[in-house]
């Protein structure tokens, strides 16, 4: 299982790095307070990991208050 | 479609593989899956209780097929295995369970012990002796290894051996095993007897004296051995200090104390022996064995006399059957009903204990110093009362 796991990070890797090398060309974007130009390869990264991150937190903060609302369950029996 | 949708749709990906991350992180941190396994733990538990030790294995397979680090849930499996009798695949279980890499020294002789005790079981005793063996020789579970290898010694009749671990047992775990060792001594004295060695006797029950001073079955021993050889003195004081030394063996002792005061021609000791016993032994037995003297030197009428006196203060119908053997040779007038009745009362006796195990209650016609039915030693005591010796 970690084998198939470590050749499909590969893979994606492998795929990112030639996504960028075809994709080298600088894009401009103006955020209204300031301006950049970035590599196009380098903008989907950030973009990928910013979802991946936001899905992390959401999940998370799902569990928590899941978790928290367990708890007072768990002191009201006891209470009663 | 477009090339450039697809791109769009690697965001919603991103994200949820984000999510999908996180709730698993979570998932294992707040240790639902420990919940999950100790819950069927539990459960497997809770039918082990209640007797149900098919659903038990189940869950307990469940479990280790789950979770193959879970060691408790192997022994455990093994140890259920055994007990339902399916020997080899406990042997499996607690092999697959020795095989591994990773285990503790601890895990690692306890799955050893719990292996020797399958082989045990399953009548394999050269090799739970060498597994056993090995264990006491690391120091690794020694007290518990060294009870089975006695009793594997035991089984094999190897006293030898037997006294070795015994003695082993007593210094590793500080359990008195004097009693153990003078028997195991006493089994040798009587295999040297069988075999004509008398000097090795000698030693053996010397050395049964040494382990347990007073003991009451090498006393017995030295009395006929001493009897056997015509050495009267030796074989009455023997047999008297064994009746001083435990009450409880009157009916193993007295035939062959009498036979041996006979022999010395001693019959006024014998008497004055019996009366002493009479006051400090329930049974009927000292009681019988008088009347018996009675009956041959002052006649029948005495034997009766005593007989009934002493029946009435201790009923017991082997007395009641003597008082109507007694009463037939008197002669008389309702001999015949009187030898019917005789009859009829012997028919009771016939099938009843002697002796029962006051470890386990196992009931014996005759003497046994160690229980045909729980192993244990010198626990086989007289019945008393009224079908009793």
């Amino acid at each position: 299982m970690r084998f198939v796991i470590a050749a499909l990070l590969l893979i994606f890797a492998l795929l990112g790095a030639a996504f960028a090398a075809l994709n080298g060309g600088a894009v401009h974007y103006d955020f209204l307070l300031l301006e950049a130009d970035l590599p196009k390869g380098v903008t989907l990264l950030v973009v990928l990991v910013l979802g991946w991150l936001l899905g992390g937190l959401s999940a998370w903060l799902g569990l928590a208050a899941r978790r928290r609302r367990g708890a007072g369950r768990g002191d009201g029996q006891d209470a009663a | 479609m477009n090339p450039l949708l697809l791109l769009f749709l690697l965001l919603p990906i991103a994200f949820l593989s984000g999510w999908w991350s996180a709730r698993r992180l979570g998932a294992r941190r707040s240790g639902a899956r420990v919940d999950e396994l100790s819950s069927s733990y539990f459960r497997g538990l809770n039918y082990l209780l209640n007797e149900q030790p098919d659903k038990a294995i189940e869950v307990f397979l469940q479990l280790a097929e789950a979770n193959r680090d879970t060691i408790e849930t192997h022994l455990a499996l093994g140890n259920l295995f055994r007990r339902r009798g399916e020997v080899e695949r406990a042997i499996r279980v607690h092999q697959h369970l020795i095989a591994r890499a990773n285990l503790s020294d601890d895990v690692k002789t306890m799955a050893l012990l719990e292996l020797g005790e399958d082989y045990m079981r399953a009548g394999l005793l050269d090799r739970a002796e060498t597994l056993f063996a090995d264990l006491v020789a690391m120091n690794a579970q020694a007290p518990s290894a060294l009870r089975h290898l006695i009793a594997i010694c035991q089984h094999e009749r190897d006293w030898h051996k037997a006294i070795l671990y015994a003695r082993r047992l007593q210094e590793t775990s500080g359990e008195p095993q004097s009693l153990q060792i003078a028997h195991f001594y006493c089994e040798l004295a009587e295999n040297a007897q069988a075999h004509g060695a008398m000097q090795d006797v000698a030693d053996y029950l010397q050395q049964a004296f040494v382990a347990h001073p007073e003991f009451v079955r090498a006393l017995i021993l030295r009395g006929r051995f001493a009897a056997a050889n015509a050495d009267y003195p030796v074989a009455i004081a023997s047999y008297e200090q064994a009746l001083a030394s435990d009450i409880d063996y009157v009916p193993e002792i007295l035939p062959a104390l009498l036979d041996t005061y006979a022999r010395a021609q001693q019959m006024q000791r014998a008497e004055q022996t019996l009366g002493r016993i009479v006051l400090r032994y329930e049974g009927v037995s000292p009681v019988l064995a008088l009347a018996r003297i009675y009956a041959r030197r002052d006649g029948q009428g005495r034997a009766l006399e005593f007989l009934g006196t002493q029946l009435r203060q201790r009923p017991s119908v082997r007395g009641l059957v003597q008082l109507m053997d007694t009463a037939i040779e008197s002669g008389g007038d309702s001999g015949a009903s009187l030898r019917l009745l005789r009859d009829l009362t012997a028919a009771v006796l016939e099938g009843q204990a002697l002796y029962r195990c006051t470890q386990c209650g196992f009931g014996a016609r005759a003497h046994h110093w160690q229980c045909p039915s729980c192993k244990n030693w010198s626990t086989l005591r007289p019945v008393h009362g009224a079908t009793g010796a």
